[in-house]
């Protein structure tokens, strides 16, 4: 594993209170925090170099009934990404927001809002819809919504008067 | 002496039809609505190796200008909402070309959540072009087909748009809610 992101690991386990740590790959490392300690942490890494935020995503982890946050940070100089993952209540997705912090994390957040339903409290633009307009349903990317009926509910289906996924068996 | 004139006038009105309607086929303008991944196709077909050009189409910039719409590939609803505005705007007479299954039946987006399934249910399709993508062989054939179309009277997609004007808004309202496009860049 890369020194560099090997020392800043053991920094931030030093520093927050650590639940588990992940190598990825050779140049990337996860780190589990608990939701508190994650502004503290990125601001942290952010001082470290960590200076982008690469991504924000959410995991739907429907049987622990938790939502899992990811911020992935990116150093420019020394090439390296580090994972802070932070596991929210999936009945009251509530998280404050981090565009102090990472102004890019502003369309990050309104695309996990729109498709996890994770509020950021203290991001009013979050709550604004982006990709999806007028949507009438559960969040699109929980595990529990089931994509085939809300198509087949709001969008006409073709009907074939000849059953052609039974053809090509050599008759 | 009266039908005469009237005889005289519909042989003069149905020969001028005919006359517009063989300038029309050979001159036509493309609006390229490049939805989805059929519009790779198009450079193909577009330039020296297939040459569009030889039929006479050729791509045109705005929809008030154009003849043709394109619409290559699957639509979203966000896309259908911008689709209906464009093709509204043209003026007639107009002619919408399909390519690939995804606006026949919804292709490999069939239980997408965001992705229409027919989209003869909101805009009238004069020519389906098949194949995941369409080969520039198939774009050019389906190309001679509209032509074939336009010349034989059968692409009438803006007559019946505007005969049954409340049927396929009805079928867009159900499947958009509202057709009226609210984003950042409309406030």
């Amino acid at each position: 594993m890369n020194k560099h992101i090997e020392s800043v690991t053991e920094a931030v386990k030093a520093k927050f209170d650590v639940l588990n740590t992940e190598i990825v790959r050779d140049t990337q490392a996860a780190v589990d925090l608990k939701p508190g300690d994650v502004h503290a942490a990125l601001a942290f890494l952010k001082a470290q170099g960590f200076r982008q935020l690469s991504m924000l995503t959410c995991v739907d982890w429907l049987e622990d009934k938790e939502f899992q946050l990811v911020y992935l940070l990116f150093d420019w100089d020394k090439g390296v990404r580090l994972q802070m993952r932070a596991r929210l209540d999936r009945d009251n997705p509530k998280f404050t927001t981090v565009t102090n912090i990472y102004p890019g994390a502003q369309y990050y957040e309104r695309d996990v809002h729109e498709f996890f339903g994770v509020e950021f409290e203290g991001n009013p633009m979050s709550y604004k819809q982006l990709f999806l307009e007028n949507w009438d349903d559960i969040p699109p990317m929980r595990k529990d919504f089931n994509s085939r009926a809300y198509s087949d509910k709001k969008f006409p289906v073709r009907e074939y008067k000849k059953d052609f996924t039974k053809a090509g068996d050599g008759k | 002496m009266g039908e005469g004139i009237i005889e005289k006038d519909k042989k003069l009105k149905e020969g001028w039809e005919g006359i517009s309607r063989f300038f029309r086929a050979n001159s036509l303008w493309m609006l390229m609505y490049c939805t989805g991944c059929c519009a790779i196709e198009l450079p193909q077909a577009m330039t020296s190796r297939y040459d569009m050009e030889r039929l006479g189409m050729g791509p045109m910039a705005t929809p008030r200008q154009a003849d043709v719409l394109l619409v290559t590939g699957y639509l979203s609803v966000k896309t259908l909402r911008r689709v209906i505005y464009a093709y509204e705007q043209m003026s007639t007479p107009k002619y919408l070309v399909a390519f690939g299954p995804c606006p026949i039946n919804g292709g490999i987006y069939y239980d997408a959540y965001a992705v229409i399934n027919r989209l003869d249910q909101y805009l009238p399709v004069d020519v389906y072009i098949a194949g995941c993508m369409p080969k520039p062989e198939a774009v050019m054939n389906g190309f001679q087909d509209l032509i074939d179309g336009i010349k034989n009277k059968t692409a009438d997609g803006w007559k019946r748009y505007r005969d049954n004007y409340e049927w396929y808004r009805k079928n867009q309202i159900e499947s958009l809610g509202e057709l009226r496009i609210k984003d950042e860049f409309h406030e």
